[in-house]
């Protein structure tokens, strides 16, 4: 395999995973959510709602307390994902994920989806040390 | 009943029949032709088949932008040669948006994306060649806007709606077609993307589509508005064209459109999971 031909397939890859990761923004704004501020949180899978024009990732997390609070992590399109292989079942109810995402700007529990990492360490979306509250990610600063 | 009232009956039956089926077959008032439709023979057609993506982002106009970003990022706009009157509008609505209180028109998923906010959605497109007529499918939407290349032309009294009425014909594998009687953002529900770019009911778009090579759709649009513009603004989108086998699903916009604009501000409200807004501070 040439260097060329290297550098174009890893080009292509680079794009899936960006296109794969794309703000929820194909039918709305997404001025809501705080693109430069990335949250980190560990929960379990209550719903997915593969539907149109917008998915969206239920999660049950507990605080400190052991209080419970449902988030809503909204994603991309179900056409879209689907075409990137993504299925109604990606996200099992009761499945234990830690997730990734850009919260509201006022504090209430839902946020644009980023990435997803399960117990047996299988990950969704985009998770790199570039996109974490770790790094400190804060383009707007 | 005897033989003869049977007979009578069954007469009157058939005479009734044959009224009603030839209303029907007239259309019920539907006007007959005014013209000799011509088709164009498919070997003499373009394939343009396949499902196509838009490249770019949904910015209308890319080559007036100013700033980088999207359509919602503050500081990006574009310079369409609006008179000083729409010039005006224009600002309120680049205001309305860098406070992200510029609702979208079809974030609520109640109207059309309307022509020519069709070259410029999201998701992909198939662009569908009859000897005829040439259709225009959006995923996005869904939406449909046909051409007729059949040697019809406008009506003269033609209505304004979201995509208006098109007429076209083939230059070789360019396909040409001129848009009438689009309502524009006459009753404040059509925009041409996220900065907010509106036309009026007087506005008209004249369309020619090629393919420049096996994977690449070039459409320029000449946009003309005796209310708003200057002078014709002319504006050109690609299309790439996404591997085979892509498939296009339905998208049924209002299935759980947790994302709908609050009428009071504007802004674009996120739902939780039971329908209470979570961003109404």
């Amino acid at each position: 395999m040439n260097t060329v031909y290297k550098l174009a397939l890893i080009a292509l890859a680079i794009g899936a995973v960006l296109i794969s990761v794309q703000p929820a923004a194909a039918h709305h704004s997404g001025a809501g959510f705080n693109s430069g501020t990335v949250v980190e949180l560990k929960g379990t899978i209550k719903e997915f709602q593969f539907k149109n024009p917008h998915t969206w990732i239920q999660v049950m997390v507990p605080d400190a307390t052991g209080k419970m609070t449902e988030w809503s992590l909204e994603w991309g399109s179900p056409n879209s994902l689907g075409r990137q292989g993504y299925r109604p079942t990606t996200f099992p109810p009761g499945a234990k994920v830690t997730v990734r995402l850009n919260p509201m700007r006022n504090g209430s529990p839902a946020g644009g989806f980023i990435a997803a990492k399960f117990e047996d360490g299988k990950v969704i979306g985009r998770w790199d040390d570039k996109i974490s509250p770790s790094a400190g990610y804060n383009p707007e600063k | 009943m005897n033989r003869n009232m049977a007979v009578t009956f069954s007469g009157f039956s058939l005479v009734l029949l044959l009224l009603t089926g030839a209303s029907y077959g007239q259309g019920r008032g539907q006007q007959a032709p005014s013209y000799t439709p011509t088709v164009t023979a498919w070997d003499k057609l373009p394939d343009w088949s396949g499902v196509w993506q838009m490249v770019g982002p949904t910015v209308f106009d890319t080559a007036t932008q100013t700033g980088k970003g999207g359509s919602v990022d503050i500081g990006v706009r574009e310079h369409p040669p609006f008179n000083a009157e729409w010039e005006a509008a224009y600002q309120k609505s680049l205001a309305k948006r860098d406070k992200a209180l510029l609702p979208d028109t079809i974030t609520n998923c109640g109207v059309p994306a309307g022509f020519p906010r069709m070259f410029n959605l999201p998701d992909p497109y198939e662009f569908v060649i009859r000897p005829e007529e040439f259709w225009l499918l959006t995923e996005n939407g869904p939406n449909v806007m046909r051409v007729y290349t059949d040697g019809r032309k406008h009506l003269e009294d033609q209505w304004e709606t979201y995509t208006g009425d098109s007429i076209g014909h083939w230059e070789g594998d360019t396909l040409v077609f001129t848009t009438v009687a689009l309502k524009g953002n006459r009753d404040g529900d059509v925009q041409l993307d996220r900065t907010g770019i509106a036309l009026s009911d007087k506005s008209t778009v004249t369309t020619r589509m090629r393919k420049v090579d096996n994977n690449t759709m070039e459409v320029v649009l000449t946009i003309e508005d005796a209310k708003a513009l200057t002078k014709p603004w002319v504006v050109t989108k690609h299309f790439r064209k996404l591997p085979v086998g892509t498939r296009i699903y339905d998208y049924g916009c209002a299935e759980n459109n947790r994302n709908p604009v609050d009428e009071k501000t504007g802004k674009t409200l996120v739902l939780d999971p039971k329908g209470k807004p979570l961003n109404i501070d």
